[in-house]
Formats: structure tokens, C-alpha cells, sequence
């Protein structure tokens, strides 16, 4: 009887229980996947899914102290194909090449390569990619950026610096404060198909760019333009390298203007601002000089301005008196060394006022040898002189002087009219302001600000200073001797009429000493009872007269002449004008 | 005796007319065939336009199948089934000269085949094999039934059968595996005493040990399994993964798969459930498994009913063929096993498989007919 028993029908039912429960399994499974791990199934899943397209955030602006920007963006464009959604290939090469004023062979390569986006051109102009956008070429696809903009170009080139393709800061301040001027990138996600390609009326997740901070400097575009100005001609006057000037408050550091001429054109760095090179030859190291800011990027003799920190240093050490009597017979003998005066013939007898007057090498090499090495070394360190200013600029250099140890009889009385050692011109200009402004070491800077884009103020930048470095005594006395320079001695030629003025000139011979080639400089302040702005001037290889008190001197009375009534600094009531009005 | 007198009636006819006919089992047997069809338009469409053929391509083939598949299994279920017993070892020879034919004509042209091209269409021998294989089986439980007191008499029983799943084995270890547990499961519900088959068992879980492990690439199968993120078999197992996972609850909604658009191989095929779920969702994935529960249990009702122990059995090889693509399919694509290619039944994408298995249902529908409803 081949009957189905109960038997079969028992062992079917256990089957049938035994494929039940294993495919409760499946289910537990499924439940596991689909609810305990869907989170973490479905997010890997996206990631894999998403294609990414960024959209550029604004860069933040650079105003300067007035509120003027220096720089800004423009709207640009970056035109980019995917082969894959192009239908008319022919149209599109034709129409880009002409419009971007491409060569057609290299757009057809870029048009015909089987890439998920192949960039075209990138910083468009606005105005021709919206006609290219009007066109509604199938596969071409235009997209938003912005290019950094100086409306200024040349103006404080050293200082601003610039930007590259990503708008990543590259040199200057774009770099230093790269990370305040950046900003955030937004983003357009959208699903794509396994080969990238993105899918028709899918959702699309869209993260907002946040533009960059603005920063705020402490530079004056109107100081700025006349230092610059009054660079170039005595530049071309003098025929000079270079004219680096640097205008800084010395009572908190910001700096107003800073100049190291010839410039280059911000909206162009890559092009050379000197002819003597053809565009093939210009190497990277061309481009690096001509970025370079002397200021702060290299270090030199200061030659006799350095007299101010000799003569500080006396004074702290109380190892001279202002009538204390010298004798400058044209040179004096250091060990088995003869060093010669500036005037070969001699001063004569003087007193020490006179001798800083005078810029009177002897008066100084005897001062030196007064206050010995180690307590020069220890002033010049409360100046600031062995450390890097703190400047807000990339690659600021360092003084370099000789060890203590080594600082024999000859090298301190060199040292005590401001050879044998380099620093940067920004070094001296910190250590003169701690020198005019009552003892206090302050921090150069240019960054004053950082506002949000409704220029509301999010941060105020604070720097170091250092309270009494020097007395207040022997500030007031050197403030007093300066203004005599002005007033009587070396400097007179920067001396203007009802203006307080103090200052010192430098005239210092660059090395090999044989060379004949000069800096001639001056660094002035003014009022001289209660300076505010603090000028330096370095003519870099003039021709023909290079004493820093004939052709460096006039250009800071020439600047002061014109920025002190713009910085709101009355002219005083000078002696002559005071006995006219008593006529 | 209306009972013997009735099958001693139909037992000389070929065709049998009127009868019991089960719509519950043709109503879900329709709509998983119809669901299967949308599904595979669904996961197929990006496939076939990337193909360069129209989005409907491969279910319009899929459908053609379909429509055979039903006028076949209307054939095979008016058929009279018992008819099949006179046959069997005969068709046994037959899909062992298939299987042989499709191997040596493989090994001839250097290349793994599993397809005799017939006309237009392509057909896999292993597909037609697993019918044979559970009528033969069936009536060798019935004509051969004292054999199954020992375990000699039970390999008697198995030989062919082994001797063809040895051959898809070559090529197709994981339709082997789905033809062993149709052998393994008739055996069980025919065979009176327990212990010859644990023996046959363990004999049969060692030789699967030492296929798998002693296979170079099916160890591969196993890194892939335990570790599918970091192994370089594991592509597909992870992709199914995220399908899946990303599906959550609901799904994304009919035809939203994102993961068929290339992400995830074989997405109309063998991983044609990670779309149904990335789509449907748990809910959806759930309302599947219910409509297979379903259908299993309504053949467990006609095995129940079956006149004789040939049908019982054939119908217990048609579930147990369902029941393991099923489990094994998710199985494979929830990562739950190492992987493996076995389709969704009636619902995967490939022709021989769908027309094969509803010629399935035909038997059973066929054994169906012959139902005695009042001996419940």
C-alpha cells in the first residue's frame, strides 16, 4: 500500500518546521540589517552614492585702518564639460573656444576625454559665462567662484600679498591670516550612479559656503599711496635698487604704511616687474625677490641711525653726560686699529650733545668702550634687538650679532656706530619707538580687526608690549638730543617748519666696503616731545650723493609735511613766528 | 471504495480531467511571478539601457518565460502524475546525458558552461535536473521502500541522484547543494527509521567539508563572508549590505533603488532581494517571506491530502526546492552564509529556472487534482 502515512506526514511537518525556523533566522537577520544597522548600512551606502560638488566660499575682505578695502573678490566663473551629457560635441568645442578664446585643439582634447568633469577654463569672467550659461549647452556646466580683486594693484604689495588658484593665501598678510580670511566651503551633494553620474530629480543636499572674516589693518591707504609715491622718486632721483620706508605709531605699534619699492601688481604676481628679463627667463627665485619685503625679510647695517641705541645705553648706564667733553681728531685709534671719522679732518672738541649732532664716530666709539660689551648686549636686549619684532608678517628674519664672548675692543667700538652686525630695518624702527615713547617695547603689527561681513567687530587683535624698558628719563633726554639733530644738527634737511622733529640719519657702506655702494637712511619721529608717527627711509644704492642726511633726510620732511596735518597734528607756534607776532 | 475505485480509474489515463483544483496555491503562485516581473523591471531597467536595450528588455523576456512557464505547468498539473513513475529512471538517464553533454561540451571550448543553446533560448541543464531529480527519488521511496531499512539500500536509492548533483557540482556547487537537500529531504519523509540517515548525514556533511574548505576559491567565499568589508571577494556581499540596510523600514519606495544603479552586481538576479528590500523595506521584504510561507504551507496541505506516497513525496521535493533557494537567497544576500549563486524562486531574473519550477507547481497542482478532501 504505497499510501502517504501519518509517518511521512509527521516527518513533512517537521520539515516544514525545520525550514520555518531557519527562515525565522533570515528574518532576525533582515530585522537586524534593516532596523538595528540601518543607520550604519544606509550612511556607507550614501557615502559611496554621494558625489560631492563644492560650492567656493567668499574669501574675507582687507580694509584698511578707514574702512577702504584693499582687497576684495570678484566673481568669477570655471567652466567645466562632462562627456558623457554632451550631444552636440561640435557646437560645444566651437562655441567655448571662441568664447573662451581658447585654442580649438586644446578644448576639443579637454571635450572629448571620457572624464565624470573635465575643467575647462577656470576664472571666467562673469560676463562671458553667463552667455555661455545662455547658450544651454547639454553637458557644460558653469559654476560660481570668486577671484581675489586688489583694486589698489601695486599699493602695499609687500605687505598685502596675494593669492593662489584655490585662494589660499601665498605670501604677506593673505597668508598670515589665512586662516581668519578663509572661508568655510559649501557643498551640493547629489546621488550618483555607480559611474558618477548624477541622478535626474534626486534630492539634493546643499551646505551653505560661509564667507571668510574681514580683516581690519592698521594701514592708511593715504599714507600708504604718499610713501609709496615719494619711494619711487627718490628712487628714480637717485637711481637707487631700492626705497624701503616704514611708518609706524611708536607709542603702540601699528604700523600705518610700510613701502619697499618697486612693488609688483597684485592682480598679476606672476608677471616681473623689472624689464631686464624676458618672460622665459624669469625664474622662481626672480618672483621670490621681487615678493620679498625688505623690511622685515632681510637684515642690514644700520650704520649711524644705530647711534640712538649706543647713546640710549649711556644714558641707562649714566656713563656720559649730555656736556660731557670729547675730542675728534678725524679718527681714533682702537687697539692697533685706526678708525676714522665720517668728517676725516676732524670735529674737533665737542661736547656729546654735539657729537650726536655731529654723528661724531669717535664720540661714539668712546661712548661704546664706556659702557662696556656686556651692558651694551644687555640694553640692546631690552630693545628688543635679539628677537624677531613679532610682526603679523610671514618670514620675518633675525638680528645677527657677534657672541658676547667674541666682542672685543674693536668690534664694540664698530658696533657703537652700527657695523659689524645686521638687523632688520623693522628691528630698529622697535627699538627707536621703545626709545621715544617713554620705555615701552611694542609689538609691530598691521592687523587691527577682525569683522564679520556686516563689519560688526568679532575680535580686536591685541599685542605683547613690555612696559619700562628703559627710564622714562633717559627716553626724555634722547628725545631731546633728536630733535637737536633735526632742529641744528645731521638731520636738518627733514627739519619743516612748526614741526617738532626729531631724528637720526645713517649713512652706512654696504660690504665689501671696497664697493662703494651705500644705504642711505633716516629714521625721524614727530612731535618730538610726544611722538606719534615714527618714519624710517632707506635708500637702497643711490648714485651720486648718498649721505643719508642730504637725500634720505628731505623725503621724511617731505612725508611729514604732508601726513602730520592728516594725522590731525597742529603746527606748533615756532620761535620766529612767535617773535613776529610780538612785532 | 469509492476511493480505490477512483484511482483505479484515473490510474490508466494519461490526462486527467476535472478534478480538485487549488486556487489558493494558482492565486500565490500568480502573485509572486507578477511581483517577481516588476521587480525584476525595477532592478533591471538602468542595467539594460547602460546594455543599449530598451528599460523593459529583460522583463519583457522574463514575462515570455513567465507565460510559457503557466501553459506548462496547466499541462504538467492536468497530467496524470502517477504516469511520471513508469519514466523515472529513465528521465534520471536523461538529465545525467544533459548534465555530461553541457560539461564536456564546457571542458571542449575551454570555458565553464551551464547552458545548451536551443534555438533562441538557453537552457541550463541543472535547472531541468532538479524536477528529475525529485521524481525520481519519489518513486524510488515508493517502488524501493524496504531498501530504506539500511544504509546500503538507501545509497541503492541516491546513486543517480548523487551521480547528477556530482556533476552540477563541477560547475554549480550551489545548485548541487539545493539538489542534495532535495535527496536529503525525501529520504527524511520517507524513511521509517532516523538513525541510517544521521549516518548519511555526517558522511554527507564531511564530503561538503572537504569540498569547501579543499577549493582554493570557496575558502575565498568564507574570508568574504566573515569579513566582506575588508575581503576582496566581499564586493558584492557588501553592496547587498547597503542596499538592504539603506532600505530601513519602509523602503525608499517602489523603483528608488539606488544601489541597482551599478552599485550592486547581479541586481536583477541572484541579488534581486537586496533590491526588494532597498525599495520595499522590511515591510516589503516581510510581505514576501509571508506570501512563501504561504505557498509552503498550502503544498504541505495538498502533500497532506495526496492520494499516495508518490505524490507526497514529489510535493515534499517541490517544497523543500522553494523552501532552501529561499532561506539560501537571504541567507547569501544578509551576509547570514558564505556566498553562494541561488536565485529567488519565481522571482529572480533567468528563464529555464522560472519555467523548470513552474512545471514544478504543475506536479504538485497535478497531484492536487487527485486530492481526497474528505480523508482530512
Amino acid at each position: 500500500m504505497n499510501v502517504f502515512t501519518h509517518h511521512n506526514k509527521k516527518r513533512l511537518l517537521h520539515f516544514f518546521v525545520i525550514a520555518m525556523l531557519l527562515l525565522s533566522v533570515m528574518v532576525f537577520r533582515l530585522f537586524y540589517i534593516m532596523v538595528v544597522r540601518s543607520k550604519y548600512y544606509g550612511e556607507a551606502a550614501v557615502a559611496i552614492q554621494e558625489r560631492e560638488r563644492s560650492i567656493k566660499a567668499p574669501r574675507g575682505l582687507i580694509y584698511d585702518r578707514n574702512g577702504v578695502i584693499l582687497a576684495g573678490n570678484k566673481a568669477v566663473c570655471s567652466i567645466s564639460v562632462i562627456h558623457s551629457r554632451i550631444t552636440d560635441e561640435e557646437k560645444v568645442i566651437k562655441e567655448l573656444s571662441e568664447r573662451l578664446d581658447m585654442d580649438e585643439a586644446v578644448v576639443r582634447k579637454k571635450v572629448a576625454k571620457v572624464s565624470s568633469r573635465e575643467k575647462i577654463k577656470s576664472n571666467v569672467d562673469k560676463d562671458v559665462a553667463d552667455e555661455i550659461r545662455d547658450l544651454d549647452l547639454a553637458g557644460v556646466m558653469v559654476d560660481d567662484d570668486y577671484k581675489r580683486y586688489y583694486p589698489y594693484s601695486e599699493l602695499a604689495s609687500k605687505v598685502i600679498g596675494f593669492t593662489g588658484a584655490d585662494n589660499q593665501g601665498i605670501v604677506g598678510i593673505e597668508v598670515e591670516y589665512d586662516k581668519v580670511l578663509m572661508g568655510t566651503n559649501g557643498s551640493i551633494n547629489t546621488l550618483t550612479d555607480a559611474n558618477g553620474i548624477e541622478i535626474p530629480g534626486a534630492a539634493e543636499n546643499r551646505k551653505e559656503p560661509v564667507m571668510g572674516d574681514n580683516l581690519v589693518l592698521t594701514l592708511d591707504v593715504n599714507i600708504q599711496m604718499y610713501i609709496e609715491q615719494a619711494a619711487m622718486k627718490v628712487m628714480k632721483e637717485k637711481n637707487a635698487n631700492r626705497v624701503c620706508v616704514i611708518v609706524m605709531n611708536p607709542q603702540n605699534g601699528e604700523i600705518y604704511g610700510m613701502a619697499d619699492v618697486p612693488g609688483y601688481n597684485l592682480n598679476e604676481p606672476f608677471k616681473y616687474n623689472k624689464s631686464d628679463k624676458t618672460t622665459n627667463e624669469v625664474t622662481q627665485d626672480d618672483l621670490n625677490n621681487m615678493w620679498r619685503n625688505f623690511c622685515i625679510n632681510d637684515t642690514y647695517e644700520p650704520g649711524s641711525t644705530f647711534k640712538i641705541v649706543t647713546a640710549t645705553s649711556a644714558l641707562e648706564e649714566g656713563v656720559v653726560g649730555l656736556e660731557d667733553s670729547f675730542y675728534c681728531p678725524g679718527y681714533k685709534l682702537v687697539g692697533d686699529r685706526r678708525i676714522k671719522c665720517h668728517k676725516t679732518v676732524g670735529h674737533g672738541s665737542e661736547t656729546f650733545k654735539q657729537g650726536i649732532m655731529n654723528s661724531c664716530n669717535p664720540v661714539f666709539m668712546e661712548v661704546g668702550a664706556r659702557v662696556g660689551a656686556k651692558s651694551f648686549y644687555d640694553n640692546m636686549k631690552k630693545l628688543g634687538l635679539f628677537e624677531k619684532t613679532g610682526v603679523d608678517l610671514p618670514g620675518e628674519a633675525n638680528s645677527i650679532f657677534h657672541k658676547l664672548e667674541n666682542v672685543g675692543e674693536v668690534e664694540l667700538a664698530t658696533m657703537s656706530f652700527g657695523q659689524s652686525f645686521q638687523i632688520t630695518p623693522l628691528q630698529l624702527v622697535r627699538a627707536v619707538s621703545a626709545v621715544v615713547n617713554g620705555g615701552t617695547l611694542v609689538t609691530p603689527h598691521f592687523g587691527k580687526y577682525i569683522t564679520d561681513s556686516n563689519n560688526n567687530i568679532i575680535s580686536e587683535l591685541k599685542y605683547d608690549r613690555k612696559n619700562g624698558v628703559i627710564k622714562n628719563e633717559t627716553s626724555e633726554t634722547m628725545k631731546y638730543l633728536l630733535k637737536a639733530v633735526v632742529d641744528e644738527g645731521s638731520g636738518k634737511n627733514a627739519y619743516i617748519e612748526g614741526y617738532s622733529i626729531g631724528g637720526k640719519t645713517a649713512t652706512s657702506e654696504k660690504l665689501p666696503r671696497s664697493s662703494n655702494k651705500y644705504i642711505s637712511s633716516f629714521i625721524g619721529f614727530a612731535p618730538a616731545e610726544n611722538p606719534v608717527v615714527l618714519t624710517l627711509i632707506m635708500i637702497d644704492e643711490p648714485e651720486g650723493v648718498y649721505y643719508g642726511g642730504t637725500i634720505a633726510a628731505p623725503v621724511v620732511g617731505d612725508i611729514y609735511n604732508n601726513i602730520l596735518p592728516y594725522l590731525g597734528i597742529e603746527k606748533e607756534e615756532t620761535e620766529e613766528t612767535k617773535e613776529s607776532k610780538h612785532e | 471504495m469509492g476511493r480505490t475505485k477512483s484511482r483505479r480509474t484515473i490510474k490508466n489515463s494519461l490526462w486527467v480531467k476535472g478534478g480538485y483544483m487549488d486556487y489558493q496555491s494558482i492565486f500565490l503562485i500568480f502573485v509572486i511571478v507578477l511581483f517577481g516581473l516588476m521587480m525584476v523591471y525595477s532592478a533591471s531597467s538602468y542595467r539594460a539601457i547602460t546594455y543599449g536595450f530598451p528599460g523593459t528588455y529583460f522583463m519583457k523576456r522574463q514575462a515570455v518565460f513567465a507565460m510559457i512557464g503557466f501553459v506548462i505547468m496547466y499541462i504538467v498539473s492536468r497530467v496524470n502524475y502517477r504516469f511520471l513513475s513508469d519514466y523515472s529512471v529513465v528521465l534520471i538517464y536523461i538529465a545525467i546525458a544533459l548534465l555530461a553533454y553541457v560539461l564536456i561540451l564546457g571542458r571542449a571550448s575551454h570555458g565553464a558552461t551551464r547552458w545548451i543553446q536551443v534555438g533562441p533560448m538557453q537552457i541550463q541543464p541543472s535547472e531541468i535536473a532538479k524536477p528529475l531529480i525529485i521524481i525520481y527519488m519519489a518513486d524510488a521511496c515508493v517502488k524501493k521502500s524496504k531498501y530504506l531499512n539500511s544504509i546500503k539500500g538507501i545509497f541503492n536509492i541516491v546513486l543517480l541522484p548523487l551521480i547528477c548533483i556530482g556533476l552540477i557540482a563541477v560547475e554549480n556547487l550551489s545548485t548541487a547543494i539545493v539538489c542534495f537537500a532535495i535527496v536529503v529531504a525525501i529520504l527524511f519523509v520517507a524513511s521509517p527509521k532516523l538513525f541510517n540517515l544521521i549516518v548519511l548525514g555526517i558522511v554527507g556533511f564531511i564530503a561538503a567539508a572537504v569540498l569547501a574548505l579543499g577549493v582554493g576559491y570557496r575558502s575565498d567565499r568564507f574570508d568574504a563572508w566573515k569579513h566582506p568589508e575588508t575581503s576582496k571577494y566581499g564586493f558584492q556581499t557588501i553592496q547587498s549590505l547597503y542596499a538592504i540596510g539603506s532600505g530601513g523600514f519602509f523602503g525608499r519606495g517602489l523603483g528608488n533603488s539606488i544601489q541597482k544603479l551599478g552599485f550592486l552586481p547581479e541586481s536583477h538576479n541572484d541579488m534581486i532581494f537586496s533590491v526588494i528590500c532597498e525599495e520595499l523595506g522590511l515591510f516589503g521584504a516581510l510581505v514576501v517571506i509571508t506570501l512563501f510561507v504561504l505557498l509552503i504551507f498550502r503544498f504541505k496541505f495538498i502533500a497532506d491530502g495526496a492520494v499516495d506516497s508518490f505524490g507526497g513525496f514529489i510535493i515534499t521535493g517541490v517544497i523543500t526546492h522553494v523552501a532552501v533557494q529561499l532561506i539560501v537567497n537571504i541567507g547569501v544576500v544578509t551576509n547570514t552564509i558564505p556566498p553562494t549563486g541561488v536565485t529567488l524562486p519565481f522571482i529572480s531574473y533567468g528563464g529555464t529556472s522560472l519555467v523548470f519550477m513552474l512545471a514544478e507547481i504543475g506536479l504538485v497542482l497535478s497531484v492536487s487534482r487527485q486530492m481526497s478532501l474528505t480523508e482530512q
